[in-house]
């Protein structure tokens, strides 16, 4: 009787270990990714993480390419007619995954959803402000659409990779509840199983009309099965990675990046991020309503060091606001390179040759950088200490018009890269992200004036002059702009980062 | 039967002062749930109140607060901010995860637990009693994201033996009946799929049941050593019986009204601390969701969630109390 049933402990141990489990059929490439996604509606949720999952079965009208370039995708081309009008001539024999022909009533229905007022059962789309003064979609051929503006807002194109198009028969069906658990897109990948929490299951759509023709290679996706497991926990993402769970990983901490680079079947992937990183600087009061003071911190901050040691290298350096990538980046702007005599100097002009004494807000995630700057400061006699916040209750303090805190080592994405995502909230006078309580009118004419500008050589040149006097003026101290991070497994090919945090899956493959 | 009812009906004024109390905390804590959502997008100030309205934060705090109870009076506990479903909708869908996972915990914990427990009140002041007290002590003191990740660590990238994360394999899946892939898999009638859900589970149960084994056994271990002590014991080994029979069925009865009672309140506590093993495991329970849910200020959710542990816990309670009635008739309830 004891052999026996030590026999049988000692089968099923072996079964339990050595079952090949995964054993399936065609090529699969596993995401390991660290939220769900809240819906399959792609016009009912204002998360980045669920567009990223969704942008692999939805295809938009425009898309952007691996330069940031926006370029047409299920549209086969777009002019500009005046400063209200866009035209659109929409690609033929794009199909849905249900097989129903793509046509611009789909087009139309998509927007409409999105812009009209509770057309989510009962709901208005959270995603109706990123289609600005968007007024009204008009068919003129069963081909061709037109997109009519209430105002003018020249970087339409540049909001408009974020929306994807759904099938208006599809959802006339299903209703927005079966939109919100179903997909039926034009995109590379279809659904198959999504458990909530734990897993979404995408395969081959083998009626795929082939992406964007400006983003070769065009045509099928290369792999057979697309499986993203949701690990929100950073060790244990990487620990995936690392044991050969999954393929391809998101948000790599930058303290994992020597592991995966160490690790023989791993590499590290990145590509520049969208988030620029600033220590805002309260211009409302002393001591940083002088500009002395405020160039003084400049020359304080030991940028390239911070970059190097703590961020291992992951972040470009900035000197102005904007991201090498974005449209109207200024490159010709003064380098405040670290030299502390100089900032001790300025200080002393300034009338305080003792340094003094404010607060550095955090939060928690970048509180080792904060450290730093604070380590910085206090070599040229300023006395900082780092106050930790959660993000939630710091960010809308820093956002009330009056300013009542010194310091706050934060940053401001800008997925359209376009200066409008970030100058106009962040750095003019009473922007939504106006941190720093800066207003210059001199910048804020030169924003206002690119806002509306359609001439896009034009609209560059205010940008690049307003970045000049900002470079000049300091309102906070640019500091850098981290790289998305990426943990890749070396059997996979065909696959690069993009700055917007979109994983694009229809050109990887596997390597044999 | 009566006395259950009754107790039933005790349930109402708890619940009901634990949502108030939930829903205070929640919406005095600073944190606005619409520029969360909005993030670093430019909108001017029309959108974002659109947006406050839609999610019904435009009515001032008590107004607010009535309607909360007005609506989950009726079964509705609102529409998850972010998910923009009916709240109970989204946890639902994870709470057999959560369920699966702790009920695994604890049947582990006490099937290991009280038998060492028993072991060590036994062989009192031997080599096995003094290690199996100083395993325990680590055994508690140890935290268990930390326990969990060194486990992952050595079983899933070293021996490579068990999977990091998840539930199940897709390969393997099988459809869902109850949502608990132990009983889902034998439905089906699939030995690899039940063989893979167990694999899944190992690391997050063993995690999860450490602390709670821990407790478990120090618990049983003193009070067995106490009740070993009694007269009766020593009557019944005067009596002749055997050595196994007076531990086990004199004994060990009598010295388990303690550990049922640890054990109740240890489960509710497994509720909470599935919070942090969900996360670290990319378990899809409750628990990931609700720690997400708080971050992001999604007032209804947090509320809804936490009445459903508050419920599980009362019951837990609840059944404890009715264990007793069985191990010492001389309770009653």
């Amino acid at each position: 009787m004891k052999k026996l049933i030590m026999l049988s402990v000692a089968l099923c141990t072996l079964f339990l270990f050595n079952h090949p489990l995964f054993a399936t059929g065609g090529d699969e490439i596993v995401i390991g990714f660290t939220s769900d996604a809240l819906t399959m509606d792609p016009a009912n949720h204002r998360a980045r993480t669920t567009e990223t999952i969704l942008r692999d079965m939805y295809d938009g009208v425009v898309v952007r390419n691996n330069q940031m370039e926006v370029v047409p995708q299920i549209a086969e081309s777009w002019k500009q007619l005046d400063t209200l009008t866009y035209e659109f001539v929409i690609r033929k024999g794009i199909k849905f995954h249900s097989g129903d022909p793509l046509t611009a009533e789909d087009i139309k229905f998509t927007f409409d959803r999105i812009i009209k007022e509770g057309q989510i059962d009962g709901q208005t789309s959270p995603r109706k402000s990123l289609l600005g003064s968007l007024k009204e979609v008009k068919i003129l051929g069963p081909y061709k659409v037109r997109f009519i503006l209430a105002e003018p807002w020249p970087v339409f194109p540049a909001f408009l990779p974020w929306q994807e198009v759904v099938s208006k028969k599809f959802v006339e069906k299903v209703g927005s509840k079966g939109l919100a658990t179903q997909v039926n897109g034009t995109g590379p990948f279809k659904l198959v199983e999504w458990i909530r929490g734990n897993r979404i299951v995408m395969e081959r759509f083998d009626g795929y009309y082939g992406g964007a023709s400006a983003i070769p290679p065009v045509g099928k996706a290369k792999v057979d099965r697309v499986i993203w497991n949701i690990i929100p926990e950073n060790a244990s993402r990487v620990a995936a990675l690392l044991s050969g769970d999954v393929d391809i990983i998101n948000d790599v901490p930058s303290h994992s990046v020597r592991q995966i680079e160490l690790n023989p079947n791993t590499k590290i992937m990145s590509a520049n991020g969208t988030r620029s990183n600033f220590l805002v600087l309260n211009n409302t009061r002393p001591p940083f309503d002088n500009k002395k003071v405020r160039k003084a911190m400049c020359y304080a901050i030991n940028t390239d060091l911070i970059i190097d040691k703590i961020l291992n290298g992951n972040a470009t350096r900035l000197n102005g606001i904007l991201s090498p990538d974005a449209f109207g980046h200024n490159p010709d702007l003064y380098e405040y390179k670290y030299n502390p005599e100089k900032a001790k100097a300025l200080l002393k002009e300034a009338g305080y040759p003792d340094g003094f004494k404010v607060e550095l807000d955090v939060v928690a995630s970048r509180k080792d950088l904060a450290e730093a700057v604070s380590a910085n400061l206090a070599d040229v006699g300023i006395t900082a200490p780092v106050r930790v916040w959660e993000k939630s209750v710091i960010r809308p303090d820093w956002k009330k018009p009056e300013k009542k805190r010194d310091m706050y080592l934060t940053d401001w994405g800008n997925g359209s890269l376009d200066p409008v995502g970030l100058m106009t909230p962040v750095l003019r006078s009473g922007g939504r992200g106006n941190f720093s309580g800066y207003s210059n009118s001199k910048v804020d004419a030169l924003i206002d004036k690119a806002v509306v500008e359609i001439d896009r050589k034009k609209r560059a040149a205010y940008y690049r002059e307003a970045e000049a006097i900002l470079n000049d003026d300091v309102p906070m101290v640019f500091l850098w702009l981290p790289r998305e991070i990426y943990g890749v497994s070396n059997r996979i090919g065909g696959w690069q980062p993009k700055a917007d945090s979109q994983i694009n899956l229809h050109d990887a493959y596997i390597i044999k | 039967m009566e006395s259950f009812i009754k107790r039933l009906f005790r349930l109402i004024p708890v619940l009901l002062g634990i949502s108030i109390i939930v829903f205070l905390i929640i919406s005095l804590t600073p944190g606005d749930p619409v520029q969360i959502m909005l993030g670093d997008q430019h909108v001017t100030p029309e959108m974002e109140q659109a947006l406050r309205e839609d999610m019904g934060l435009d009515l001032p705090i008590h107004e607010r607060f009535i309607r909360f109870l007005y609506n989950a009076s009726q079964g509705n506990f609102g529409r998850s901010f972010f998910h923009r479903r009916p709240v109970m909708e989204v946890i639902l869908e994870r709470l057999p995860a959560t369920i699966e996972l702790t009920f695994c915990s604890m049947m582990m914990a006490i099937l290991v637990s009280i038998p060492l427990g028993v072991l060590a009140a036994v062989k009192k002041g031997t080599a096995y009693d003094r290690s199996s007290v100083v395993t325990a002590m680590v055994g508690v003191s140890m935290p268990g994201f930390w326990f969990g990740i060194i486990l992952i660590i050595f079983f899933a990238i070293h021996l490579q033996w068990l999977p990091v994360s998840g539930r199940s394999t897709f390969s393997l899946r099988v459809p869902s009946v109850t949502g608990m892939l132990l009983i889902d898999t034998l439905l089906a009638g699939r030995l690899d799929s039940f063989l893979d859900a167990v694999k899944h589970l190992i690391l997050p149960t063993v995690t999860l049941g450490m602390a709670m084994g821990a407790t478990l056994m120090q618990v049983t271990r003193a009070s067995m050593m106490e009740v070993l002590k009694q007269d009766y014991i020593l009557f019944a080994e005067a009596k002749g019986l055997k050595r196994r029979r007076v531990t086990f069925l004199h004994a060990l009865k009598n010295a388990l009204i303690p550990t049922v009672t640890v054990a109740a309140i240890q489960t509710g506590q497994l509720l909470g601390g599935n919070m942090i093993i969900e996360t670290v495991f990319g378990w899809p329970g409750v628990g990931s969701l609700v720690v997400r849910a708080i971050f992001n200020r999604n007032y209804p959710l947090v509320q809804a969630a936490v009445l459903i542990y508050v419920l599980i816990y009362v019951l837990m309670n609840f059944i404890a109390d009715i264990l007793y009635t069985v191990l010492n008739p001389r309770v009653r309830i």
